[in-house]
């Protein structure tokens, strides 16, 4: 009902965390609000790290873009996003007094279950495509999440090492 | 009155119903694919909620995303505007099923029309006037052939779950009619997955006339008048206006009677359009019911001053019509164009895109409906359907003259668009003379010959 009042901190938060995975653009929603980041001068189309893409964008980025990237933020510049498959309310546990599926920091497989989303009254148990680290879990716990939203990053560098 | 509407559509008529909930002081969600992010119907509604990738079976015909979008921001009701699941009657009952209005007819309104040779049979009952045909589907050739002997040819071989010309023949003779009916059939199963048929007496140089209905649920019905849509490319309208040109003011009141007759059939409730086909005799036909809000919808509001898309809501939300059938008046004579992103020299090819610029009409007695703006991209997944233009004037006449004034206005840069066609047409003496009918595109409109 009221107009989303911002929350300096939650952008600042969304800002950092677009920094430290080196995404050139970042956009975050929830009911309330829509935060859009973009980083840094234009860079050639070509250059741009697109991390939705799958592991082979990160992959088949040109070696020179990636070199200049890659010495700013060693490591962590691909990660890749877990994304809301259907609308529905998010929980990031299996009942409200089990622990959730996930922790920032854990490391998951690729089919791990991470979350489910209540559609229906169906609990569908959402599981991540890629593995790796937990870098964040960017929806919250007991909210409506809509199609396509992103709720968590995976670092997949960790996978397998 | 109801609290929260989702629109469970999107493009111009999503902006209409966002329009009308807006002057009743309800609150709005959007709905929109991946591909509408930046649609004009999600910047305007209160709330927006992506629900699903851009095909619209995935989205904008996602039963259990909006679904789920409807009781996650608690909406109590849902608008379907018209397409998509605007007739879909597993949609209009799950809605009932979790107390959330549906603005529109109740399921078995809505089954009751949607299979056409049982629609007909129950129009046939009502009293309504319907084409000589079968009395239902036909099981057999030699009972088609029984059929045909009765009512002459040429006559047309429908499917019964169809629509849009799919599943369609014309025969003119005996000899055609075996072959028309297999074909006809292998066409339907395919199409509509069923492949039952009836046959009708083709009318030759048909008008396509309508009559919009108004209903509540206290057992009121109403007509606003007819609409003449004969100007038509492909049984797809283009052109629509009221009232239809040439016919006597008793025609046009024995042609209300009728549809309102067809509404109380069946229990009809909300906005919705009985379609006739009037012969050259002046005989008019049954053909189907629209149970929706309809795209030509303005050319109405234009007329009687009636807000259809307010009243479908109110209705819906149980109020009583205000008004009786003697408080509508029929004011002078209003026209639409449907200005679409095709290209009319290339066989209306649809064309998305950018549109560069985007200027549009104004002034006295001119409407437009758009969703469109200068930097709107058309995405290739829907329909190409990109303004409505509807022009008033106190006659025909003036009508026309206002509407080639408005086209003549209308800046639209980056896509092709439909509007060169309408002004052929506004230009053309048999229109100018209202001698219309539904194959007018086909015989009057060069449309390879210079603008």
């Amino acid at each position: 009902m009221d107009r989303p009042t911002f929350d300096l901190d939650q952008i600042r938060a969304i800002i950092a965390l677009a920094a430290e995975a080196d995404l050139a653009e970042l956009t975050v929603e929830s009911d309330a609000l829509k935060v859009s980041v973009k980083r840094g001068a234009p860079v050639p189309a070509h250059a741009a790290p697109r991390q939705a893409g799958g592991p082979a964008a990160a992959g088949s980025t040109p070696a020179g873009a990636m070199g200049d990237e890659a010495r700013s933020t060693p490591a962590d510049n691909h990660f890749q996003p877990i994304t809301a498959p259907m609308v529905g309310t998010f929980y990031r546990s299996p009942n409200p007094d089990a622990a959730p599926f996930v922790e920032e920091g854990d490391e998951v497989q690729p089919g791990q279950t991470v979350c489910v989303i209540e559609a229906m009254k169906l609990f569908n148990e959402i599981q991540a495509e890629v593995g790796g680290r937990v870098a964040r879990v960017l929806a919250e716990n007991g909210t409506p999440v809509e199609y396509g939203q992103p709720l968590f990053l995976i670092d997949p560098s960790l996978n397998g090492s | 009155m109801f609290r929260k509407l989702l629109i469970a559509n999107r493009g111009e008529i999503a902006v209409r119903v966002i329009r009308a909930c807006r002057e009743l002081g309800i609150r709005t969600v959007a709905v929109y694919s991946e591909a509408d992010r930046h649609a004009l119907h999600v910047r305007m509604a209160d709330e927006a909620f992506c629900i699903g990738p851009p095909p619209a079976a995935e989205s904008y015909l996602n039963i259990p995303n909006i679904m789920s979008t409807a009781e996650l921001l608690g909406v109590d009701a849902i608008h379907p505007g018209y397409g998509f699941l605007a007739e879909n009657p597993a949609f209009s009952e799950i809605c009932e099923d979790v107390n959330i209005a549906f603005v529109g007819p109740r399921p078995s309104a809505i089954e009751a029309m949607g299979n056409k040779a049982k629609a007909r049979e129950r129009m046939r009952q009502a009293g309504v006037p319907v084409i000589p045909g079968s009395d239902g589907p036909v099981q057999s050739d030699a009972q088609a052939l029984g059929v045909a002997k009765r009512i002459g040819y040429p006559l047309i071989v429908k499917a019964s779950a169809g629509g849009g010309g799919r599943g369609m023949r014309i025969v003119h003779s005996r000899d055609d009619l075996a072959r028309a009916l297999q074909t006809a059939q292998v066409e339907a199963q395919s199409s509509f997955g069923s492949g039952e048929l009836y046959l009708e007496k083709y009318v030759e140089e048909p008008r396509h006339i309508e009559v919009q209905v108004l209903a509540d649920k206290h057992r009121t019905v109403l007509h606003l008048g007819a609409r003449d849509c004969s100007i038509q490319r492909r049984h797809q309208k283009l052109l629509e206006e009221s009232p239809p040109p040439g016919l006597r003011e008793r025609f046009l009141n024995a042609l209300g009677k009728a549809a309102v007759r067809a509404a109380h059939a069946i229990d009809y409730t909300g906005a919705g359009t009985i379609e006739f086909l009037v012969d050259r005799d002046g005989h008019f036909y049954f053909m189907e019911m629209n149970t929706r809000i309809q795209v030509e919808h303005p050319v109405t509001e234009m007329l009687t001053g009636v807000d259809l898309v307010q009243w479908q809501i109110r209705v819906a939300a149980g109020e009583k019509l205000a008004m009786n059938q003697g408080d509508i008046e029929f004011r002078g004579h209003a026209i639409e164009c449907r200005i679409n992103a095709e290209d009319p020299a290339l066989d209306f090819r649809p064309a998305p895109g950018t549109v560069t610029s985007f200027v549009p009409p104004g002034g006295p007695g001119v409407r437009v409906d758009t969703h469109a703006f200068a930097g709107y991209t058309i995405p290739p997944y829907y329909d190409s359907l990109l303004a409505k233009v509807v022009a008033w004037g106190g006659s025909r006449a003036e009508a026309i003259a206002r509407m080639r004034r408005a086209l003549g206005e209308f800046t639209v840069g980056g896509v092709p668009t439909t509007i060169p066609f309408h002004l052929l047409v506004l230009d053309n003496a048999f229109f100018r003379r209202g001698e219309v009918y539904t194959n007018f595109v086909q015989r009057r409109i060069d449309l390879a010959a210079p603008s």
